[in-house]
């Protein structure tokens, strides 16, 4: 009976067009869009090497962050270097700048200060390089990097690559994919549920224990939301060309965890609401769409101002594990923090199927 | 007789509103009991609590002589069910849709094959096995419905309005079904507000209004509750009121009603009341169109009874 749900539970869900859309067609569309969108931003960033100075002080020197991002963006080795960057004394730095030999200078005390001589696109990046060096240190402090620095292990090596918007797009849209799975699960546990109307009437009626009918329903569920993230990966490796590095299992394992997250919520969505199909699809698109706006999808930016000022939201965000642990995939050589992202899903994930076994559970209703 | 279903004093609330109360009847094996009311009666709600989807507030309900539970597997494998609204999946065709169904009840998918194949026969949908519901009229989409409720061979069978926005050859193939599966030995238990398949179908009826009984018997039997015995229409024109006295003064008249060109006479007992009324339109030189006589309907009954009509 179990078997015979789920190869029919697989069968309406591969059949179900819209279903199919979100699950299979969305995610590739928009994963064409971000690399058409993106690629040709980053190929025409042909910018020339901006002059800067860092101010060498004691600040500087304790910062591994900056002088290791620093490094890396003014590496000669590097062709996609930003700066040449001399480091100086803060009298020198100020008196290039009156010279005119730089276009402005960093300068660490208790907060980064970046001084330049007058508005113009190379300050500005200069800017925007420490503003987001900052942000980067900041996520890693709020997600305990720097115990983990502390503790000896190293800053994953960066200085021959950097995370590109593209890749920042494609894994929130690896996140945004895992969560949208949740319509799936919503779809397949309503079809079982007699307050959502006859089939669920019909199949209630039924010899079949509710939890055999659930389960299969889940699995099936989340068997086609791992064949559309496989197709997602397989496009966007393949076709779009996009490089996930040498860690790609652990994207993938991550992504199944994420996918489960989704799933689950969906199927927590579908069991607590009593409302119809295109509700409970609207509340899981919320949702999904929150999560990623604040888990930094818009922006790397939200994901830091929540990180720094109300933490415990993109503690619950699944979206923001999600994004997190890709993150730490690529800022750590230690895979502490990317497990504890895995786990931080899958507890998520164990949350939710308790609040639907506790609503799934009951056997009779007050009304229909 | 064995009864199949034995309800005794079930009441369902809601908050304030008694939807179902203090309702107690039995199904006897092989018949077609009807239930019969107006929406909103308590017929589905009834029906809802039998197969225990619904809490009810009191009472006690027993199938093929077990109490009624969510998890009595044993019970529900021997009961179908045809909802009012149509229960079937878009996105598999007409075939699988009763695959799945029926594969809810049988493992075996040999024997699964065999009843499929005689439900379809059954409903008449031999030609749209490879369609899907959105191909299918509306009275075709009813019929995949009722197959798909009863295929696994049930021998209990509730069908609740399943005619309900059907056409007239569709409505026909349903009912021939129907009787069909009494023929085969289920017990059904037929719920509607169409008097006139309770009249073609029922071995029973049992009237529902406000939740509860207001009358039980065979047609026959609810039949002899109204007081009326024959009603006669005659079409004719231009009556003037000192006829219409004249026939209101006849033996055994209840009533006399003329309007539109159409008089109508209830009767309240009698057997020779057409002729007396013809012989009288003869003797007084009435001309007519049409005269007609007819028996009470369940309709009248209910009419009788509750003060409306069943499709109020």
């Amino acid at each position: 009976m179990f078997i015979h749900n789920f190869k029919y539970t697989l069968r309406i869900l591969f059949k179900n067009k819209a279903l199919i859309f979100w699950t299979f067609a969305f995610p590739i569309i928009l994963g064409t869009f971000f690399s058409m969108a993106f690629s040709d931003i980053e190929k025409n960033e042909t910018l020339d090497i901006i002059e800067i100075a860092v101010v060498d002080n004691e600040a500087f020197q304790n910062n591994i962050i900056f002088k290791e991002a620093f490094k890396a963006l003014s590496d000669k080795e590097n062709e996609e270097r930003l700066f040449h960057t001399r480091y100086v004394k803060e009298e020198e730095a100020k008196e290039l700048l009156e010279q005119g030999q730089i276009a402005g200078y960093l300068l660490l005390e208790d907060t980064p200060k970046v001084v330049v001589a007058e508005s113009g696109i190379d300050g500005t990046i200069l800017k925007q390089a420490a503003e987001e060096i900052l942000q980067s240190g900041e996520i890693m402090k709020n997600t305990g990097g720097f115990g983990i620095l502390e503790g000896g292990a190293s800053i994953a090596d960066i200085s021959d690559s950097h995370l590109s918007y593209t890749m920042i797009e494609f894994y929130t849209l690896i996140a945004m994919t895992c969560l949208y799975g949740g319509i799936l699960g919503m779809y397949a546990i309503n079809q079982n549920l007699p307050d959502m109307g006859s089939k669920g009437k019909r199949v209630a009626v039924s010899p079949v224990a509710k939890g055999k009918l659930v389960f299969g329903s889940i699995l099936a569920s989340y068997v086609v939301q791992l064949i559309g993230m496989a197709l997602l990966f397989a496009y966007t490796v393949f076709v779009l060309k996009v490089d996930y590095g040498d860690r790609l299992l652990l994207i993938i394992l991550l992504a199944m965890a994420g996918c489960l997250a989704g799933l689950t919520l969906g199927v927590a969505v579908a069991a607590v609401f009593k409302a119809d199909d295109n509700l409970k699809t609207g509340i899981i698109i919320s949702v999904t769409m929150l999560g990623c706006f604040l888990s930094g999808m818009m922006g790397i930016t939200m994901k830091y101002i929540i990180d720094k000022n109300v933490p415990l939201i993109n503690k619950l965000n699944p979206a923001s594990m999600i994004t997190d642990g890709f993150y730490s995939l690529y800022y750590y050589d230690t895979l502490e923090r990317f497990y504890f992202d895995i786990a931080s899903l899958l507890i998520f994930a164990f949350i939710m199927t308790g609040i639907s076994m506790l609503r799934l559970r009951r056997q009779k209703y007050d009304s229909i | 007789m064995k009864n199949v279903i034995e309800v005794k004093n079930l009441t369902k609330e809601y908050k304030q509103l008694r939807a179902v109360d203090d309702l107690s009847f039995e199904v006897h094996e092989g018949e077609i009991l009807g239930l019969l009311g107006p929406n909103g009666s308590g017929k589905s709600t009834t029906i809802n609590c039998i197969l225990s989807l619904l809490d009810f507030s009191r009472g006690s309900i027993r199938i093929l002589g077990s109490e009624m539970q969510p998890d009595a597997y044993g019970i529900k494998k021997e009961i179908g069910v045809v909802f009012q609204d149509v229960a079937v999946f878009e996105e598999l065709n007409v075939y699988d849709n009763m695959d799945y169904f029926c594969g809810l009840y049988i493992k075996d998918k040999a024997t699964r094959r065999k009843y499929i194949e005689e439900a379809i026969r059954l409903a008449g949908l031999e030609d749209f096995k490879r369609f899907f519901p959105k191909q299918l009229s509306g009275g075709l989409l009813r019929r995949l419905n009722i197959a798909c409720g009863i295929a696994h061979k049930p021998k209990l069978i509730f069908l609740d309005e399943p005619t309900v926005a059907v056409d007239p050859q569709s409505r026909n193939n349903i009912l021939d079904g129907i009787k069909a599966l009494r023929d085969q030995g289920a017990t059904i238990v037929y719920t509607t507000h169409y008097m006139e398949e309770v009249e073609i179908l029922c071995d029973r009826v049992i009237i529902l209004d406000k939740g509860r009984i207001i009358a039980s018997g065979t047609n026959d039997e609810l039949k002899q509750l109204a007081r009326i015995e024959e009603k006669v229409s005659v079409e004719t024109q231009r009556l003037s009121g000192k006829y219409i006295e004249e026939i209101k003064a006849f033996p055994n008249v209840e009533s006399v009603d003329y309007s539109n060109g159409l008089l109508l006479i209830i009767y309240k007992k009698g057997k020779n009341n057409l002729t007396e009324l013809m012989d009288y339109l003869k003797k007084e030189d009435i001309p007519y169109n049409r005269i007609y006589s007819e028996r009470p309907t369940l309709n009248d009954v209910f009419l009788e009874l509750t003060g409306k009509e069943l499709r109020d």
